[in-house]
């Protein structure tokens, strides 16, 4: 072991994370909306909707993400769409992302008692507006671990991207370690960054849960 | 250490014969809290026991460290005149598993919750303790375990999960399961307080025919009628310490221990409607 | 697609699917006995070792799974430790399997009623005893529906391994689509493929779950 190996290759693999935090963030978020859509389409009544929502949950969740990431990389192509592989990776990981977040919203929708949506129709609010100032706010709420969680799992799954050349953190360890023969080093300190993002990030979601408690 | 004639009539209390439970000076502490003060309670051969006493008093805490469920820190607890849960001598050590393993093996224990193990058959769970225990073959431990059904009334549900059973008659299971192992003594942590009211007399039945062949028991209940009518001697608890002791007429009629006059008054006014 | 490629490329990739069903099975195998170890000692009181499982866990469910592959396959060459492919394919998913079970072990054994285990205990039983007829039974039940979640993970974590070329389902069909030129249509198969095989896997899961739960089936009439 030769720590100066990562001592040199640091500045590389910080800037490498940086990409993998933010295509993950990126990656949550469209998620969220992606989510959000879906899980309001399957519980609308609409039997179609409903259907749909359930074929793409069921698929993303169903196929392994390294196969759907190589599936939109080669299909945008295909169907005339060029555009950079990063471009594919968020869009991948995105989708992957709004299913479990789909999942995770609709568990958390049927934790609302039903009486309050009852409520709200007694009162004479229109359906939107149920969505959006009862049940939406509460199913949040309640999503919160989960969703941080989430931004981890998704994380850890960007190192994936690496297989079609984005220069994220895996990525560029690989580079690095091929051409310094020191792979050993090289992926511990990967390792050891990864960790270190996701140790923050479990943290950061353990105060919003606590501070969501309290508010 | 005499030893003890098993197949002799028990009698009603030998006073030479070595007690069946002797309690010396036991105390225990959670922290700076004392659950248990210097208590000394002696328990003969086939005589019934009840602890009563206020939520909090500490009866079912003094109950668990008779079979050392629970670890009490000062005194001793001898059953049949052998030191439960720690080595003799001082510094005492406390007994390895094995060692406990022998003591309970003769003490048998029936929970407020029943407890019953719920992937196993009420034949199951009579049966169980007599193979892993007693390292009896599966078919005699089965027909033995059927005979303990039949005695507390359900050999028709041997074959029921406890998921089906009531909660009178999971507690039935729980007493045939305790009984099958031939103890020499019986704890009783509150048999009755989870079941239905309706349920409670089946359980209270089963527990006095016991009483009636002669097992000796300790029972920590509420049933103030069981103890009043089954009981040879009563003990009250409060704060840890036993405020009064004697036969159930002692305790009941003649105490003139103002905690316990409180304690009864409280229980009456509770069951009378 | 053109159906002379099935007979061309027919053997491989039965060959392949073969590996990837090792691969899991294996995986599964060595995660499952190694999770359950390390639940076990966890219970020791000794705080060293419980602080040393403790990290193995966070540590690998806090990375990447493709990196403790290179960490093993590229970095274990460094001490000494040279696997092939395969070797280090099948013991990368075990150990990354480990560290879930572990904790979905340790959920099931606090899961177990207390009063369970005293009673056993009142009754005589030895810990051995205890531990085989009684904690792990009522852990069967309420860790299995984790348990199948996590096999089907590891389902789909087995094409992980093809980027450390283990000649798996991906890696073979990979080849043929790098052969053929017919990439797109190739990863849809695999896609689809996939998406059977797992939805496969978590219902024989299901079907395990209810067989093994019947005995829940009626609620008890205890107050409790």
């Amino acid at each position: 072991m030769k720590f100066s190996v990562i001592l040199d290759a640091l500045p590389y693999l910080l800037g490498a994370a940086v990409t993998t935090v933010w295509v993950s963030l990126l990656g949550v978020l469209l998620g969220q909306v992606i989510g959000v859509l879906v899980c309001v389409a399957r519980q609308s009544g609409n039997r179609a909707a409903d259907i749909a929502g359930g074929v793409y949950v069921s698929f993303f969740r169903g196929v392994p993400l390294l196969i759907q990431l190589l599936l939109i990389y080669y299909m945008l192509p295909l169907i005339g769409i060029d555009v950079p592989p990063l471009v594919a990776a968020v869009g991948a990981l995105s989708l992957a992302s709004g299913a479990y977040v789909s999942e995770i919203y609709r568990g958390s929708l049927n934790a609302v008692p039903h009486g309050q949506s009852e409520a709200a129709l007694a009162l004479g609010f229109p359906t939107a507006t149920i969505w959006t100032r009862i049940l939406l706010p509460q199913a949040f709420r309640i999503s919160v671990p989960a969703l941080v969680n989430e931004l981890i799992l998704l994380l850890k799954a960007s190192s994936l991207i690496s297989v079609v050349g984005v220069a994220e953190l895996t990525r560029t360890s690989q580079t690095i370690s091929a051409s310094n023969y020191r792979p050993l080093e090289i992926y511990l300190a990967a390792g050891c960054i990864y960790l270190a993002i996701n140790g923050a990030l479990a943290l950061f979601g353990t105060l919003l849960e606590r501070r969501l408690q309290e508010g | 250490m005499t030893a003890v004639s098993e197949a002799a009539a028990p009698p009603a209390a030998a006073g030479d014969a070595v007690p069946m439970v002797s309690i010396r000076g036991v105390g225990k502490s959670f922290g700076t809290n004392e659950v248990l003060r210097d208590i000394d309670l002696t328990v003969n051969k086939s005589e019934v026991v009840c602890l009563i006493g206020p939520s909090g008093s500490g009866k079912s805490t003094l109950l668990r460290c008779v079979n050392f469920l629970e670890v009490y820190d000062r005194g001793d607890i001898r059953i049949e005149g052998k030191l439960v849960g720690y080595t003799e001598g001082t510094p005492r050590r406390r007994q390895s598993n094995r060692e406990l393993r022998t003591l309970r093996r003769n003490v048998g224990m029936v929970f407020q919750q029943f407890n019953l193990w719920p992937h196993m058959t009420a034949l199951g769970n009579v049966a169980e303790a007599l193979v892993q225990v007693r390292g009896m073959d599966k078919a005699a431990a089965a027909a033995r375990a059927r005979q303990m059904l039949d005695r507390v009334g359900l050999a028709a549900k041997a074959d029921a999960y406890p998921a089906r059973l009531s909660g009178g008659q999971q507690q039935r299971v729980a007493i045939a399961r305790v009984i099958a192992m031939e103890p020499h003594l019986m704890l009783f942590d509150e048999p009755t307080s989870a079941l239905d009211p309706e349920l409670v007399g089946e359980v209270l039945q089963v527990m006095r025919d016991l009483a009636a062949d002669g097992m000796t028991m300790v029972v920590v209940t509420h049933e103030m009628g069981f103890a009043a009518n089954v009981a040879d001697k009563v003990a009250f608890l409060d704060h840890g310490r036993i405020a009064a002791f004697g036969t159930p007429r002692e305790v009941f009629h003649e105490s003139a221990e103002p905690r316990v006059r409180q304690f009864l008054q409280t229980y009456h006014e509770r069951n009378s409607f | 697609m053109d159906s002379s490629l099935i007979v061309q490329y027919g053997p491989a990739l039965l060959r392949g699917f073969g590996v990837t069903i090792l691969c899991w099975a294996a995986g599964c195998a060595i995660g499952l006995v190694l999770g359950f170890a390390l639940m076990l000692l966890r219970q020791l009181p000794i705080r060293p070792l419980q602080a040393l499982i403790r990290a193995y866990i966070e540590i690998i469910r806090g990375t990447p799974f493709l990196i403790q592959l290179f960490l093993l396959y590229s970095g274990g060459p460094s001490i000494g430790l040279r696997l092939e492919a395969t070797t280090a394919g099948i013991l990368g998913l075990g150990l990354y399997g480990s560290a879930y079970f572990a904790e979905i072990f340790r959920a099931g054994y606090q899961s177990v009623p207390k009063g369970q285990v005293e009673a056993a205990l009142s009754l005589g039983m030895s810990y051995g005893a205890i531990l085989r007829r009684v904690i792990v039974p009522g852990m069967l039940v309420s860790t299995l529906p984790a348990i199948v979640n996590m096999m089907a993970i590891l389902t789909k974590e087995t094409v992980v391994l093809s980027i450390i070329t283990v000649p798996e389902l991906m890696y073979e069909m990979q080849t043929m689509a790098a052969e053929t030129f017919a990439t797109f249509e190739t990863i849809l198969g695999m896609a689809l493929f996939y998406w059977l095989l797992v939805e496969v896997v978590s219902r024989l899961g299901r079907r395990l779950e209810a067989r093994v739960t019947r005995f829940l089936s009626h609620s008890s009439n205890a107050r409790a």
